[in-house]
This record gives C-alpha cells, sequence and structure tokens, in this order.
C-alpha cells in the first residue's frame, strides 16, 4: 500500500457523464485501483470532506475535478483539494471550459431561479420560495451553498496543472493520462491532454469547396455520408476544435459540437465558429446573407456550447 | 492637451495596408495630427480581421474599434 499514489475523484457543477466515462474504462480500472488508492470520489465511495481536511498538504498526488464551478460549496472543495493535492487535472469540457452549464452565463442567478423555480410549467410554487443561503427554522439555522450569478470553470479558481477536455473526455485520452501518471511520464504542466490538430484534421469526410445557401439542423437533412457536413449547411464546430476524439461525432451523421475546446491557436472558440460560418454562406446580398444566418438557431448556444466561462465574452453583462 | 478630464475613448483601428493605412502614412507624412487615442494595427486586408480581434481589443480595454479598409 505504502507505495501507491494517492487518486482523488471529485465533481462539481458536471451531469455524472464524466464519472462514467471513468468507469468506461473497463478492465482499465483495476490498473488504476492497483496504481493508486481512491481517497475520495463521492459518486462511488463513501468518505467524509473531514477526511481530506485532516490530510497535510500534497498529501494527494492527483485529484481530478470534473464540472464546472457555480456555487460556494464547489468552490470550497475545489480549493481544498487543491492544498491537498500536487496535481490537479480538469477532467472534462465543464471543467476545462465551463462546458453545458456556463451556458448559463447568458443568464444571471434571478433569472435563472426565476426560470427554474418558478416559470416552467412542471413547478408548483404558489409561495414563490427561491434557494436561500440562510433559513431559520424552529430547530435552528439550515444553511444551503450559496449559487453564484456566473459559472467558472476550475482554473478561474484555482490553479490546474494538465486539462483533459471533452464532454466526456474519451475513453483512449483517460487511459492515455492514466498511463502518464503511471510511467511518471506526464507533458509540461499546463498541457491539454489532446490532439494538436482540429476535428477536421481528424474526420474523413470529403472536403471541397464549402458554399452554403441555408443551413439545416441535422434532422431536417440526408446527410450524404461522405461529404462534409458544413458543406452540406449543416454546423459543424470541427475547425475551431481541438481534435482527440478521432472525430467521433461527423463519423457517425452528427456534427461536432465543439466539446474539446479550442485549439491552441484560437483565441476564442465562438468568434472563431462566427468567421468559419461566415466565409461559406454564398451571397454577396447583405439581404440575402442576413436571411441565410437567420436561419442559425440559438447562434450564442451553438458557437459557445461548451465554453462560455472561456470565451472572451465571459459572460452577459451584469446589471 | 485638454485641460479639463472628459471622457477619452480608446479607439484600436484595424487598417487595410493598401487604403486606410496607407492614408493614415500620408497623413503622417503630410504632417496632419490625429488624435492619439486611436491605435492602429496595419492588417494586409480588412477581410484578415476576424471576429476574435475585435473581441479581443474589447477585452484589453478597447471602447471602440474601427474596421477600415
Ligand atoms: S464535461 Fe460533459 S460529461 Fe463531463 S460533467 Fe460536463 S456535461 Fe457531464
Ligand atoms: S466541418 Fe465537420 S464534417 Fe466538415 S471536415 Fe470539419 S469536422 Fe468534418
Ligand atoms: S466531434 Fe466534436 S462534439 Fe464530438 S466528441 Fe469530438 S470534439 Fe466533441
Amino acid at each position: 500500500m505504502g507505495d501507491k499514489l494517492n487518486f482523488a475523484f471529485y465533481w462539481t457543477a458536471g451531469c455524472g457523464g464524466c464519472e462514467v466515462a471513468t468507469l468506461d474504462i473497463d478492465e482499465k480500472i483495476l490498473d488504476v485501483a492497483e496504481l493508486a488508492n481512491i481517497v475520495l470520489w463521492p459518486i462511488a465511495m463513501d468518505f467524509k470532506y473531514e477526511d481530506i481536511e485532516n490530510m497535510d498538504d500534497d498529501n494527494i498526488d492527483v485529484s481530478f475535478i470534473n464540472g464546472a464551478i457555480r456555487n460556494t460549496e464547489q468552490r470550497e472543495i475545489a480549493e481544498l483539494l487543491r492544498e491537498k493535492s500536487k496535481v490537479v487535472v480538469a477532467f472534462g469540457a465543464c471543467a476545462c471550459h465551463g462546458g453545458i452549464p456556463s451556458l448559463g452565463n447568458f443568464h444571471n442567478k434571478d433569472e435563472i431561479f426565476q426560470e427554474a423555480y418558478v416559470d416552467t410549467i412542471s413547478t408548483n410554487n404558489p409561495d414563490n420560495n427561491l434557494p436561500t443561503p440562510k433559513t431559520e427554522v424552529a430547530e435552528g439555522e439550515l444553511t444551503i451553498p450559496e449559487f453564484f450569478d456566473t459559472v467558472y470553470k476550475l482554473d478561474d479558481l484555482i490553479e490546474v496543472e494538465y486539462y483533459l477536455p471533452g464532454c466526456p473526455p474519451s475513453t483512449d485520452l483517460i487511459i492515455k493520462a492514466v498511463e502518464a501518471i503511471a510511467n511518471d511520464n506526464l507533458p509540461p504542466v499546463g498541457s491539454v491532454i489532446a490532439s494538436k490538430k482540429t476535428v477536421c484534421d481528424e474526420c474523413d469526410r470529403e472536403k471541397k469547396e464549402k458554399k452554403v445557401k441555408e443551413f439545416r439542423r441535422p434532422y431536417e437533412v440526408d446527410v450524404d455520408p461522405e461529404l462534409c457536413l458544413l458543406e452540406q449547411g449543416i454546423i459543424c464546430c470541427g475547425s475551431a476544435t481541438t481534435g482527440g476524439c478521432g472525430a467521433n461525432c461527423p463519423t457517425v451523421n452528427m456534427p461536432c459540437r465543439g466539446c474539446y475546446g479550442p485549439t491552441s491557436e484560437v483565441a476564442d472558440q465562438g468568434a472563431k465558429l462566427l468567421s468559419a460560418v461566415a466565409s461559406v454562406i454564398d451571397s454577396d446580398d447583405q439581404e440575402e446573407i442576413a436571411k441565410i444566418a437567420k436561419d442559425i438557431l440559438d447562434p450564442g448556444g451553438t458557437f459557445y456550447r461548451f465554453g462560455m466561462s472561456n470565451s472572451l465574452l465571459k459572460r452577459k453583462k451584469l446589471g | 492637451m485638454t485641460e479639463s478630464k472628459e471622457f477619452e475613448p480608446n479607439i484600436v483601428g484595424f487598417l487595410c495596408n493598401w487604403c486606410s493605412y496607407a492614408g493614415a502614412d500620408l497623413a503622417g507624412i503630410s504632417r496632419i495630427k490625429y488624435p492619439s487615442n486611436i491605435k492602429i494595427i496595419r492588417v494586409m486586408c480588412s477581410g484578415r480581421v476576424e471576429p476574435s480581434h475585435i473581441l479581443k481589443a474589447f477585452k484589453e480595454g478597447a471602447d471602440g474599434i474601427l474596421v477600415s479598409g
């Protein structure tokens, strides 16, 4: 036992998919068990936060944290794990770039509460009760974590050594990361464990001249299985997105949604996609261009689907 | 030199090498003065300017952006 590493797995604002992806490495999970003692893994094992608090600093060799940070509890545990860990890995799109939860940055806390606790059709909340950090009851004070206006990526709040992107990261990349840890062969601090190229580079679809007269959603198109999806008028984010997944989605006729985040050459994934999409519109006529662009449903959510926290925009203006 | 502390916008201008930048250059050679609160970035074509350049300039503190060419 003495020679084993200590690993912690933690989730913050995530969907659980990254946890499942960790288990999806199948029998390789036994290698992980061979390699390391797991000291925290709330979804699978029973540990208490006190166990971590009582540790010496740097006692954990690697903490894998998935999920974005959107409340005080998540921030507290992320900071605690940072203090106790030699290496922190941002695991998955939410931790690396904000992920799907960071679409919340198009709104603020009040709007989100109003929608989730009042306006949704299935909600029955006649007293308009909203989550409140402190509530007095007969037995004393009840507290719950405080919800932020803004969703943060992990490295907005703590230092992060490695990034394992993807929603969730592919099994191959998880295994690659674990093997690198096992063999003490980790890349330079700050590295993204994925490809240096784009999804388009990994995609076998035939790329010809891109000229698009209308944008359509995948279900509206009888998709040609050989031809680039963007050329078929389907918004595909491959050109602005880091590869490493092996172009999973285009391979099965679905466009890339951009979950691996921008490549190191790209300052802002959404802005890059905007240029890519603008450059394929086949028209010189302002009105027609505006009409074609209108076909794009929810451009903000489409271009920044996995990375509002990582974008130059960061969020909708507050106040 | 302005005496009062009026708001001076920080303007970033992306100017095309072949027209607007040449114009700005000519203004310089002809000693025509223009305000110092425009920072000019020469690009080889205004078509080279990407949305991310504009966002980045705003992030770095620009109040306004001029793309000319
Ligand atoms: S990256 Fe994707 S799979 Fe992982 S927690 Fe976030 S939403 Fe879920
Ligand atoms: S845009 Fe999409 S479909 Fe086209 S080459 Fe790139 S990844 Fe493949
Ligand atoms: S193709 Fe795009 S959306 Fe699909 S897994 Fe790869 S990076 Fe993610």
